[in-house]
């Protein structure tokens, strides 16, 4: 009974102090939020090229891409030239026709994207599928070069490559978003501690009185932590939805422009993206509200 | 039972406000504090509330050894004691019950228990009728009883009331006074700092009188100089 009429209390309190600093609050929810946004695409983009790179690993594969114009006995020809080459496992000829039926089985959700496409209209090229032995990375450069130099082929698609940029990718962005996240994170509990120092302020005759008629300090600061907790939980609830719309923004780019990366549907990642944010969020709430409060929290 | 000895009061900034205070008060007395600006006495309040700690000497208060007392429960050493202010420090958007019920919502008292404490409170201050006013629509004296109801609401053995006449008109400031003669027959101890002479002379208490941080006259019934 008492427990529950203090947690009234406090609650009360707390967004009574979030309302009467209007502007301060939005602030820190703002600030809050923003790293949030921001410390959410990191994990996801990491998340995503990790899955790739799995992928890519394990494929030991490379696609050679025709040129658009060529007859049936030309692509032929290519293909039979490929066989000949060293260190080939096995070629796969997929022709257009069939690239767009992939290419529309895949769509998924977007499909619609594709229903003005027909055999006649196909944008698509015949390519090779090829498989090489091994990962020897002299074998596979050498591959490379013979193929892009071969009559005929308009691009290849190395996931040995692939592979390598989003390898060297995943660091460099890895420490830009770091430094990005700790100046974010430092701003946002500075911006939280002065709200809260403001909250304090403004309330500093009822704390004297409290203080005389013998509050404890967890009664008086309670509902300063509390006013943290709320910017927390507000911050990542706003971030989560703003979080939601670019991913699946993305997702669908994504879909549509880059056909040879997987991009993990926004089901599996949802929840841990949520629970993580709900806990950064209060986390950082709480430690930007107890360092205003040191003072009181000390005595 | 408060009992000062030898106790010393240095500021951070050098002065010197307590220079060796000894002083013994019973359970139930009534006392009033007494002497020149600066002498003190506000400095006294401090150290009983425990705002302020001892720089030397020992000070205890009841059970309390307040030059060792620890942070934490400071707190609750707090709820034994009644304070009153010549400011009054109400929340002037508050009623005045809500005043009153708020010194007991802050330690943790049941509603149940505060809906039938504080109405029975104000009554003993004469102010049963102005429950639902707001500090504004009161007089100095009205205020000042409220505050008064509101050091009451713990029921403290102990109040401690620092000029508590000094912001109110002369008619008015018996009416405080003959309040804290009946709450102290009530069987708790009372403290009065005080500049009034008349008042002094008019009651007939005990008188402790400080003068640069020292007591030079400490009389039962006796009236200032
Ligand atoms: N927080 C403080 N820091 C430094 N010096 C202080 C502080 N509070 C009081 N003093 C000094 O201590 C001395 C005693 O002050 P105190 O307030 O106890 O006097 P007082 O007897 O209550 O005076 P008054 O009748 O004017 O209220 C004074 O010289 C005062 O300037
Ligand atoms: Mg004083």
């Amino acid at each position: 009974m008492r427990k529950h009429y203090s947690l009234r209390y406090f609650t009360g309190q707390a967004m009574t102090g979030l309302w009467r600093n209007g502007v301060m609050s939005v602030a820190s929810v703002a600030v809050l939020m923003s790293c949030l946004v921001v410390l959410g695409c990191f994990a996801l983009l990491l998340v995503n090229i990790n899955v790739n790179l799995d992928n890519v690993a394990q494929l030991n594969q490379i696609v050679v891409y025709c040129d658009y114009d060529l007859d049936e006995a030309a692509v032929e020809e290519i293909g039979n030239e490929i066989e000949k080459l060293d260190y080939i496992d096995s070629v796969k000829h997929v022709s257009k026709e069939e690239a767009l039926e992939i290419m529309r089985e895949q769509s998924g959700d977007y499909e619609e994207l594709y229903s003005g496409i027909t055999e006649e209209n196909n944008p698509l090229s015949d390519s090779f599928e090829i498989m090489y032995k091994g990962t020897d990375e002299t074998k596979v450069f050498d591959l490379e070069a013979q193929l892009r130099s071969m009559e005929g082929v308009r691009k290849i698609n190395s996931v040995y490559q692939v592979a390598k940029t989003l390898d060297s990718l995943k660091s460099g962005i890895m420490l830009v978003f770091l430094w990005f996240l700790i100046i974010l994170f430092v701003v946002s509990i500075f911006v939280i501690i002065n709200t809260i120092k403001l909250a304090v302020y403004s309330r500093r005759s009822e704390i004297s009185v409290m203080r005389y008629v013998g509050a404890t300090n967890w009664f008086i600061t309670m509902p300063f932590i509390l006013e943290g907790v709320l910017i927390g939980v507000f911050a990542s609830l706003i971030g989560f939805a703003i979080e939601t719309y670019i991913y699946n923004y993305v997702h669908k780019m994504a879909l549509v422009d880059l056909q040879m990366i997987t991009v993990l549907g926004y089901g599996k990642i949802a929840i841990p993206l949520f629970i993580g944010f709900i806990v950064i969020g209060v986390i950082t709430g709480i430690i930007g509200s107890m360092a205003s409060l040191r003072k009181y929290l000390k005595s | 039972m408060i009992d000062f000895k030898h106790v010393k009061k240095y500021y951070p900034n050098g002065t010197v406000a307590l220079d060796g205070v000894d002083l013994h008060i019973d359970d139930g007395e009534f006392v009033f504090i007494v002497g020149h600006s600066g002498a003190g006495k506000t400095t006294m309040t401090k150290l009983l509330l425990r705002e302020e700690a001892v720089s030397s000497g020992t000070l205890v208060v009841g059970n309390n050894n307040l030059a060792k007392i620890k942070n934490r429960e400071i707190p609750f050493y707090r709820r034994e004691l009644g304070v009153v202010f010549q400011d009054f420090r109400l929340f002037p958007n508050k009623t005045v019950y809500e005043n009153v019920a708020f010194a007991m919502q802050v330690v943790g008292t049941p509603r149940s228990m505060i809906k039938r404490r504080v109405p029975a409170i104000l009554s003993t201050v004469n102010l049963a009728d102005k429950l639902k006013c707001f500090p504004r629509e009161l007089s100095g004296g009205e205020q000042q009883r409220v505050a008064l109801a509101r050091a009451l609401a713990n029921n403290p053995k102990i109040i401690v009331a620092d000029e508590p006449t000094g912001n109110i008109d002369p008619k008015m400031s018996i009416e405080i006074m003959n309040l804290l003669m009946k709450i102290n027959k009530l069987g708790k101890t009372i403290i009065v700092v005080t500049h009034e002479k008349n008042l002094v002379d008019y009651y007939k208490q005990r008188v402790v009188m400080l003068k640069d941080g020292k007591i030079v006259e400490d009389r039962v019934g006796g009236m200032f100089e």
